[in-house]
């Protein structure tokens, strides 16, 4: 079974004063198997950030339903679904979205204190996750006080504290240079070899090479998708820019 | 380029920063108002005649001298919320090819503009407000007024001369802002988070020690007199002590509670904890100065309400009976033929009444020594708590004017006292013993004692050669500041005020026709003066009151909406990392509830800290009623609480439309 069930997604926005309609997913469906790196790419507008709001539970859908292990979000209550987020899903956003007002151990705490965990197994669970984030000398300073690399790190490692079942990253790399980048990025190939299933939203081509499917949306839908399989970075990075070009040319159909 | 350019950029951009803008030119105008109305109250020579002495242009002084303070800081931090939300808009320029200097220019003819604005407006508020009052306390104390109209063009430049310094001052400090920072940190200075604060000991332990002097001070404090001067030293000790308190001593006690791991990581602690770190630092001196705001508005207000509904009271302490006749020094025999020629007066004029007192008295200063009153010429101010007044009377008077059948021996005494105790089953006077008999419940009234601050003890003696003795033995060791027996006569009249005031005015002719000298002091004369002085004073509380509720609410308002920009992000961040909405709104409500009903809290604990010393000083003005001021305290907080609550209650509606958006 699925981990993750995309079925006939549809969001329309309204304006404030009901006039004008903008619809950013059309119809979109996917699934996504456990312990798979999946890559969601589009151009600007194309619904991707929508998509992953309605996958992360902070926004629903005009109709269709999201299944996550064979349940359904919408079906979870208003109340829970806070609990049901820190426990079931992990966030890295491209503006990193630390506070500056705890430090960076403690922004990595926060969902577990929010879960109301004991303090000892909060220090349990991170050491191994620091230690392999690279992040051990940080754990004191406070986010003004790093890089936007270290900041990205501390944000994966909030997000896997939590052991959750999906980790989803929206344009993880947006905000980073191209070292801080590369390094990001063979983290998630780690962590994704360690079982952890991984959901990215991207337009960064070299960062879409690191997944092991690519899903390309296009005016709401999802328009093609395409497997790494035993390619290289180089080969799928490639792949996926002439997918990209065929995507722009509009010569798609057909292909 | 063009000076009208700089001009008209000025303007456009004070125009488009209208939301943040005009709150501070409302506050800049009002500051200046209360300024002003406090100055040129301060310089009024009516306010000196109406009390008939420069006390009241005194405390006026000190209050603009306070003000004038609060204006500073208060401005200073308004200002500082608005450069803080307009920094960008700096950047944006400055990246445009606008030159620091050029900013700068801008800078200084927005502040000329607002000086402008400010000082006009709050001026002519001012001199409007002035003028409103003096129309109100006419309707207060009904017809004559002693406020003329008065436009003090004295005060209109001290107002002017502080506030164009004010505005430079926070001019030079935009200035300097600009110059130390680069665009780019001018582009994103509305949303770099801000440092931790570090933890200052040394001024969190200086808050506590201050403060606790300043309690001290004001608990401890017993002599009315000399409470006047410890009062401001009390003020400002307190003052500085709040500030201190709320801005390192906040920190501190957040920080430490940090560090405690096993109450840091609970859910709940967690959030608020550190939230509050960081909220403190930014609203550390605005809570301060709405701490401090609230409690001089719940003093002045309390303390001047009671003496206005104390009133009665003061006047009866003062005033014992209808029309008190006090004669000059006579012999021991009193003034027989003083008295007649009243009683004839009476008689002739029909002035009906009951109760009449007669007595004679002798009252003289003495250092008190536990039960033992030491006389002494040596008396220096410095000693004036310990100075207690002697009031003797004769046995006989005592039982004629009190309707009583005492009785006494030789070296037996009555005695009352008005303000101390006295537990000693004996007292000694000049080498002499006194046996005490019994202690009395009440006393024959005397107005010139209960004008008198010092505390007095009321003895009555067996006879008159037993008081003849102690005024030879006072006045040999006095000599010039000796006491002299005097004799009393008083009574109640039955006659409207016009009536009671013909008959004194009457008695005082016939007394000098009579080549009689004495003073004739008439209730209802006195009650038309004690309205004006008190209504005076309560007027001053309530009018100064409703100016530092209104700084209050400007403040609130700012905070609340500053938070607001400040928790926008913050609140989504919770959101997303697995926070709900009603738990992220819940916490934040706490926080902001936490960090405004602090001020408010401190301000009851200074209000009740002050409690001592205030009511010293109430006794000055004869308010004996302690179990009145309480009253009013209490009902003047619980109001003020109320309105803080409805205040909040509004501004928070700003506060979530601004978080929610």
């Amino acid at each position: 079974m699925a981990l993750l069930e995309a079925q006939s997604l549809k969001k329309i926005y309204t304006t404030r004063f009901g006039g004008n309609q903008v619809q950013a997913l059309a119809n979109v469906s996917f699934d996504l198997e456990e312990g798979e790196y999946v890559a969601i790419m589009g151009e600007s507008g194309s619904g991707k950030t929508t998509l992953l709001n309605i996958l992360a539970a902070l926004d629903k859908p005009t109709s269709g339903q999201v299944l996550l292990g064979g349940k359904s979000l919408s079906g979870i209550k208003e109340k829970e679904l806070a609990a049901f987020r820190r426990n079931n899903l992990g966030f890295v956003f491209q503006d990193f979205n630390l506070l500056d007002n705890f430090s960076v151990k403690d922004n990595i705490f926060l969902p577990l204190v929010l879960g109301g965990k004991e303090y000892r197994e909060m220090e349990e669970r991170l050491q191994p996750i620091a230690r392999k984030l690279g992040i051990q000398e940080l754990l004191e300073k406070y986010p003004y006080e790093i890089s936007g690399g270290q900041k990205q790190r501390v944000a994966v490692a909030r997000a896997l504290i939590t052991n959750p079942q999906l980790v989803l990253a929206d344009e993880p790399t947006g905000a980073l240079d191209s070292r801080a980048t590369d390094s990001l990025l063979r983290i998630f190939n780690e962590i994704n070899e360690d079982g952890q299933t991984v959901l990215m939203v991207t337009h960064s081509t070299k960062a879409a090479s690191h997944a092991g499917r690519v899903l390309f949306i296009k005016d709401g839908e999802v328009f093609h998708q395409i497997y790494k399989g035993n390619s290289t970075n180089e080969q799928f990075y490639q792949k996926i820019s002439d997918t990209l070009t065929l995507l722009a040319t509009g010569n798609m159909k057909g292909a | 380029m063009k000076r009208s350019f700089y001009l008209k950029l000025a303007s456009d951009n004070m125009r488009k920063n209208g939301k943040t803008y005009t709150p501070y030119l409302v506050t800049c105008i009002l500051t200046v108002a209360i300024y002003y109305i406090v100055k040129s109250l301060s310089l009024n020579p009516g306010l000196g005649n109406m009390v008939g002495s420069t006390y009241l242009n005194e405390t006026m002084f000190l209050g603009s001298c306070v003000i004038g303070i609060f204006a500073f800081i208060f401005l200073f931090y308004t200002n500082s919320f608005l450069m803080k939300r307009r920094k960008k808009e700096f950047g944006v320029f400055n990246i445009l090819g606008m030159e620091k200097k050029h900013i700068s220019r801008v800078l200084a003819w927005e502040s000329v503009y607002t000086a402008l604005i400010s000082l006009v407006l709050g001026l002519g508020l001012g001199i409007a407000l002035d003028k409103a009052m003096y129309l109100v306390i006419n309707k207060v104390l009904g017809g004559e007024s002693p406020f003329g109209f008065f436009l003090s063009f004295e005060a209109i430049r001290g107002t002017f001369a502080l506030f164009a310094v004010i505005f430079l001052l926070i001019c030079l400090r935009a200035v300097r802002q600009i110059h130390i920072t680069d665009p780019i940190a001018l582009l994103r200075a509305g949303n770099v988070g801000e440092k931790e604060p570090r933890t200052k000991w040394f001024l969190a332990l200086a808050g506590v020690l201050v403060l606790a002097g300043g309690y001290y001070i004001a608990l401890t404090v017993k002599n009315p007199i000399a409470s006047l001067v410890l009062f401001f030293v009390a003020v400002i000790l307190v003052i500085v002590g709040t500030y201190l308190l709320f801005t390192a001593g906040s920190i501190a006690l957040l920080k430490s509670l940090r560090k405690n791991k096993r109450y840091y990581y609970r859910t709940k602690h967690f959030v608020s904890v550190s939230g509050m770190i960081y909220r403190m630092k930014q609203n550390a001196v605005g809570l301060a100065n709405i701490c401090i705001l609230s409690t001089m508005v719940l003093v002045m207000v309390s303390s001047t309400t009671s003496l206005m509904v104390g009133m009665e009271g003061a006047i009866g302490q003062r005033y014992p009976a209808d029309v008190m006749v006090y004669f000059s020094p006579g012999g021991p025999e009193g003034n027989p033929e003083g008295v007649e020629a009243v009683r004839t007066l009476r008689r002739e004029l029909g002035a009906q009444g009951e109760r009449e007192t007669v007595y004679r008295y002798l009252a003289f200063p003495t250092l008190r020594d536990d039960d033992e009153f030491v006389v002494s010429k040596a008396y220096a101010l410095d000693v004036l708590d310990d100075i207690n007044n002697l009031f003797l009377i004769t046995l006989e008077d005592y039982n004629a004017s009190m309707g009583e059948q005492r009785t006494l021996e030789d070296g037996e005494i009555f005695l009352y006292s008005n303000r101390g105790d006295f537990d000693s089953p004996t007292l000694r006077l000049m080498d002499r013993e006194y046996r005490v008999k019994g202690r009395l419940d009440s006393f024959v009234g005397n107005g010139i004692v209960a004008a008198n601050i010092a505390s007095t003890y009321f003895i009555v003696v067996p006879d008159v050669d037993a008081l003849q003795e102690i005024y030879e033995e006072q006045k040999a060791i006095l000599e010039q500041y000796a006491g002299e027996i005097r004799q009393v006569y008083g009574f109640d009249m039955e006659a409207e005020r016009e009536e009671q005031n013909a008959f004194c005015n009457a008695l005082r002719e016939r007394l000098s026709q009579s080549q009689i000298s004495a003073s004739v002091e008439g209730k209802a004369e006195a009650r038309t003066s004690f309205l004006g002085v008190y209504g005076g004073f309560f007027f001053i509380g309530i009018f100064l009151g409703t100016l530092f509720v209104i700084a209050t609410v400007l403040i609130i308002y700012y905070k609340q909406i500053s938070e607001g920009y400040d928790d926008k992000n913050r609140f989504e961040v919770m959101q997303k990392v697995g926070m709900s909405r009603d738990e992220v709104k819940a916490s934040i409500h706490s926080q902001v509830l936490t960090v405004f009903f602090l001020p408010l809290m401190v301000a009851g604990i200074h209000v009740a800290a002050a409690f001592p010393m205030i009511s010293r000083l109430l006794e000055l003005f004869n308010m004996l009623d302690t179990r009145l001021y309480v009253a009013c305290t209490a009902i003047c907080f619980l109001v003020f609480a109320g309105m803080y609550v409805m205040i909040y209650g509004l501004t928070a509606k700003t506060y979530y439309r601004i978080v929610s958006r």
